[in-house]
């Protein structure tokens, strides 16, 4: 913690300029959308709520086709939606998304091949038009966060996968957002890198205490990370629970094995499963 | 000559292809020759290195031709003012298409065309190519068609093949004889070991020129004058070239002759060749009554229906 | 190591064909001596050598000149196409006609029109234009959508996706298809120079040549042509070898691409018909624009009333109908002989790499070589039958086809030719229901792309050897200054060329809908 320089924290930590922003994290209110193709019909989601409060972790969890992705799409502008409102931030996606309130990282780091480290980190910068050479040492600062000093000028090509991920999520804090997406960033590693990663992503998130939601196959993931997990069901995509996770932060990888955690990830699974 | 200097002159050449011989406040006037550069352009070549166009107060942009060139479309488009021609391909083109050219001088009294074979197995009369097969550049096949209906044999009695200007096929025995330039081809064929034996089409039947001047009737209004400069400059060049046909052709293999993949004893047998067939009475470019009276039976004899109004030899009187 | 290894054995094959070809020439074994030994080849070029610096540098920088502008154009028009889909269906006739345009159909046509170092320019820039234009477009589009979602979720619009992710991703696939492109123009800019009248250029030199009798130095000059495209080719793929590591994205997305936004009924129809009428607007445009007089230069109107109309129209056509008859029977069964053959032995090539080894260089040598070039030397070593027809039809669809089939073929993952071979299955076997399945879509494709060069080549063939069909007609019809067929022929060819590719396109989608399988671009 304090590993940043204190410009880097500086519009995330304070507080008093954010309280005219309280209670403006996330918000999905009655959201569906439903997919036209020749003849068919797939109905993705159906009067979605979703609401993240200011400064939470919020975890979306469920099946496959379940429409989770499709909603954090939605609410980056990705994709239109049929019905209902969307604001992040106070503000539409385009709006949000345009004034570089947000971050974003996916499952697939989608690194640009031919950039290194430093230029990827700087892509939303270039994509908002502000200039990378101004913010030469927040890239830094990042670099160090997610531990990767010493690469800055490597491609994509020559990281390991959870290398490439840091560098996704470094990218996705560089515009030092005030809502976070992540969708499924460490979908493709395996167990154990991805439990280091939760580890690292919750100290990452406490030190810029933006908003967050976090798109998840994985119930531990969710449980460990999330303040509250919600869990969705598909055909049509809709919220069937809100479950709290009442664990103190900052959470070590104890957690994984204590009990009150794996029982909360059984009544998550059993939600999940419907049984 | 050091590899720069022969980039220097490659890259000017290339710009140069088709810039005019300058001389001061002369008449611009371009000419489309019938072929690449050869000896068949001798006179030309020298009245332009004599400086007799400015002479006559023109100021002569050369363009070559090439198989592919038609010489008539040339001056069609505008890109030139006089073209040489075969004279079958431009009557028909002013009787069956309305084309406005006038023809207003003859290089060749006698078209240089033949028939070529080779001393072991030649065909020394029309009739000899009755079941044989001879090669005929497709832009000529009107000139073979001449010959046989004027020598009374049907089209199907003879394999007409194309011809692209190769002696091999007939040297190697694959073809029986060609229609070429009797004026050339035999020589190429003595250097590739084998004997030629030729005659001409002019002798047997076909009379007609060749390399006719001809110009569009818009531009013989408009530049009579510099048509009738042009006639006498390039009489000059030929007239001093035929002298002695050896003497020029080795002056011009770095310039006129450069890079065209021919040899300077090609060009002095082509230019002693042709001296015959050029020369007349009535000086070079001559068009007498007579001579054109045999240009339109011999044409007539191919169903081109060429007639006296398009030749017109009323400059080559002002000379 | 398997790059390597594979990269000497293509060595020793080259030079053991090199040495084959030697004994052959000195012993004069392949048609009385028409094939001559390398080393007399090279001899002849060193004699030559003063003629060549000259000739080159015309043919380079026309053809370069062609190269840069039908490039950058082509990249242009591949980049509109891409931000805006709708000029693509609306441009698609222009497109199609310009890939199936026969080059040797063209060049009297810009001759007559064109004058200088134009007709060889554009003759390059249309050789050109096509493949980098879909090779553009194939590059632009298959970027890595995942990278265009991280920009869009910053707000970035098609153009911010374009600047930052499409336009680098695409560099590949564009320099691939320079490779391509770069010894079409060559071919380009000699097939004009037959026709240019200018001194300069190995194709005017070739045709001084032609008359000299002298294998050695059209060999000479058939391998200078080679040379140059060649080069031009290696240069590309070098850069292209280069580029693509830092290129290609380590992991391998598995998005489904979003289907195209579907346009009304109506909105379709209109670019249909766009589409359709465009090409004959641009050939009016053309020769309203050159300003040259109507009896040479022929609008769209001018070749249905020469063919349908005019007096002698009832020629037209029936000298027309006759050399298509003599063309198109030629074409078809040697384009069947062609693809057949390539794809019997790409087929077989995959059980033995050592026949992609051998096959190769040849493949690739008489690839450059322009057409032009070869078809003299082709003539002396089979006479002018229809064997040499057949030899030129086959020779020019055998090769691409081989080379894109081997390339379709290769992409087969190992696991699936494993799969077969782990339950016990023949050769036979596994050729039957994993290689020739696999190469089949490449086997259109290759269809596709072979139909404008069969024709070609047929026309080359016709016109420089045989006397007889559309080739001969074509240039027959200049001694007559019969300028209505000239542009007839052209235009006929062309649009031979299009319906041809069309129905191909037709037949490839029933078939593989049927066997549920993609298309090859």
């Amino acid at each position: 913690m304090g590993a940043l320089p204190s410009r880097f924290l500086q519009p995330i930590t304070n507080r008093s300029a954010r309280a005219a922003a309280r209670g403006e994290g996330i918000s999905l209110t009655g959201v569906s959308k439903t997919y036209r193709g020749r003849g068919t019909e797939v109905e993705a989601l159906r009067d979605l709520n979703l609401d993240c409060p200011e400064g939470s972790f919020t975890a979306l969890i469920g099946p496959s086709g379940c429409g989770k992705s499709t909603a954090l799409r939605i609410s980056l502008g990705l994709e239109s939606h049929d019905g209902g409102t969307v604001r992040v931030a106070g503000k539409t996606p385009a709006e949000a998304t345009r004034s570089g309130l947000t971050g974003v990282a996916f499952q697939d780091a989608a690194l640009l091949p031919w950039r290194s480290v430093r230029k990827n980190i700087a892509l939303p910068l270039e994509v908002l038009r502000r200039d990378p050479r101004a913010h030469e040492e927040q890239i830094a600062g990042l670099i160090r966060l997610v531990g990767l000093d010493g690469y800055e000028n490597a491609l994509p090509g020559e990281l390991s996968g959870g290398m490439r991920q840091r560098v996704a999520i470094a990218r996705s804090l560089i515009t030092a957002p005030q809502v976070l997406f992540l969708d499924e960033p460490f979908g493709a590693l395996d167990q154990i890198r991805r439990r280091s990663m939760n580890v690292e992503l919750q100290r990452i998130w406490l030190e810029t205490g933006s908003t967050a939601l976090l798109v998840t196959h994985g119930i531990d993931e969710a449980v460990f990370l999330a303040d509250r997990v919600v869990v969705m069901h598909a055909n049509p995509g809709r919220v069937v629970a809100v479950i709290d996770v009442p664990f103190e932060r900052p959470r070590t990888p104890d957690l994984f094995s204590m009990p009150e955690f794996h029982r909360l990830a059984d009544h998550i699974a059993e939600v999940l499963h419907g049984t | 000559m050091d590899r720069r200097q022969f980039l220097g002159t490659g890259l000017a050449g290339l710009a140069l292809t088709a810039l005019p011989i300058r001389a001061a406040a002369a008449s611009p006037l371009a000419m489309q020759a019938a072929w690449i550069n050869d000896a068949e352009f001798s006179g030309y070549f020298l009245a332009i290195d004599k400086g007799y166009y400015p002479e006559n107060g023109l100021e002569l942009t050369y363009l070559p031709g090439g198989p592919d060139v038609i010489p008539e479309s040339t001056i069609i488009a505008g890109r030139a003012d006089l073209a040489l021609t075969t004279p079958d391909t431009t009557t028909r083109a002013i009787a069956e298409q309305g084309a406005k050219f006038k023809i207003i001088g003859a290089q060749y009294q006698k078209s240089p065309h033949g028939i070529v074979s080779l001393k072991k197995n030649p065909i020394e009369t029309p009739a000899d190519l009755i079941g044989k097969t001879v090669a005929v550049p497709p832009v000529n096949t009107m000139t073979m068609e001449a010959l046989l209906k004027v020598n009374g044999i049907a089209r199907d009695q003879v394999n007409i093949v194309p011809y692209a200007y190769d002696p091999t096929p007939l040297v190697r025995g694959e073809i029986d004889a060609s229609l070429d330039f009797t004026t050339n081809v035999p020589f190429t064929i003595g250097t590739l070991g084998e004997e030629a034996h030729s005659f001409l089409l002019y002798d047997h039947g076909v009379t007609i020129f060749n390399d006719t001047v001809v110009v569009t009737e818009d531009v013989l209004k408009e530049k009579r004058g510099d048509l009738v400069a042009w006639l006498r400059a390039s009489r000059r060049g030929w007239e001093e070239n035929l002298v002695d046909p050896a003497a020029y052709p080795p002056q011009w293999a770095d310039t006129w002759f450069a890079g065209t993949g021919r040899t300077i004893e090609n060009e002095i047998y082509f230019n002693t060749a042709q001296k015959g067939l050029i020369l007349s009475d009535a000086g070079v470019f001559a068009m007498t009554d007579e001579s054109i009276e045999h240009n339109i039976e011999a044409l007539s004899a191919i169903g081109i229906r060429a007639t006296r109004d398009m030749f017109d030899t009323t400059l080559l009187e002002e000379l | 190591m398997a790059h390597e290894a594979s990269r000497a054995g293509m060595i020793r094959n080259v030079v053991v064909i090199v040495a084959l070809w030697e004994i052959i020439g000195r012993l004069g074994l392949v048609a009385g001596g028409a094939l001559p030994a390398p080393s007399g080849i090279l001899l002849q070029l060193w004699a030559d050598r003063a003629d060549y610096p000259q000739h080159v540098l015309a043919t380079v920088s026309g053809s370069g000149l062609g190269f840069l502008i039908g490039n950058v154009v082509a990249v242009l028009a591949g980049l509109i196409f891409v931000l805006m889909p709708a000029t693509l269906r609306l441009l698609r006739g222009v497109n199609i006609a310009i890939f199936a345009l026969p080059p040797i159909a063209i060049a009297p046509i810009l001759n007559l029109t064109l004058s200088g170092m134009a007709p060889r320019v554009t003759l390059a820039a249309l050789g050109v234009y096509f493949v980098t234009m879909s090779a553009t477009v194939i590059g632009l589009s298959q970027y890595d959508t995942r990278s265009g979602d991280v920009v869009r979720a910053y707000g970035g619009g098609n153009w911010m996706v374009m600047r930052l992710v499409r336009l680098r991703g695409a560099v590949p696939d564009v320099l691939s298809g320079l490779r391509i492109a770069a010894p079409n123009a060559v071919l380009g800019a000699i097939l004009a120079e037959f026709g240019g009248g200018g001194r300069w250029g190995l194709g005017s030199y070739l045709l001084g040549s032609l008359g000299r009798g002298d294998p050695f130095r059209l060999w000479g000059i058939g391998l200078v042509a080679t040379v140059i495209a060649g080069l031009s080719y290696a240069v590309f793929a070098i850069i292209s070898e280069r580029v693509l590591g830092t290129t290609r994205s380590v992991t391998l997305n598995t998005a489904i691409p979003a289907p195209a936004s579907a346009l009304s009924p109506i909105g379709r129809l209109a670019l249909a018909c766009g589409a359709v009428l465009l090409p004959f607007v641009a050939w009016w445009a053309f020769v309203t624009f050159t300003g040259v007089p109507d009896m040479i230069a022929k609008t769209p109107l001018g070749v249905i009333d020469y063919l349908f109309v005019g007096d002698q129209s009832a020629i037209a056509r029936q000298k027309l109908i006759a050399a298509l008859a003599e063309t198109l029977p030629v074409a078809f069964v040697g384009m069947v002989c062609g693809l057949g053959f390539a794809f019997l032995l790409a087929v077989l090539a995959q059980m033995s790499p050592a026949v992609i080894r051998a096959v190769m260089p040849i493949a690739l040598f008489t690839q450059t070589m322009p057409l032009v070039a070869l078809t003299p030397l082709l003539v002396l070593l089979v006479g002018r039958g229809y064997a040499v027809t057949m030899w030129i039809t086959i020779s020019v669809t055998f090769f691409p086809a081989f080379v894109l089939l081997v390339q379709g073929i290769s992409r087969v993952p190992q696991s699936v030719l494993d799969l077969p071979r782990a339950y016990g299955a023949t050769a036979w076997t596994e050729m039957r229901k994993v290689s020739i399945p696999a190469a089949l879509p490449y086997l259109f494709a290759a269809t596709r792309l072979t139909v404008p060069r069969a024709l070609l080549g047929v026309m080359i063939a016709e016109w420089l050897a045989t006397g007889t069909g559309l080739g001969n007609l074509l240039n027959q019809s200049r001694g007559y200054l019969d300028y209505g067929m000239i542009w007839t022929v052209a235009s006929v060819s062309v649009l031979l060329s299009v319906a041809i590719y069309y129905a191909v396109l037709e037949v490839e989608r029933a078939t593989l809908k049927r066997l549920g399988m993609q298309m090859v671009e």
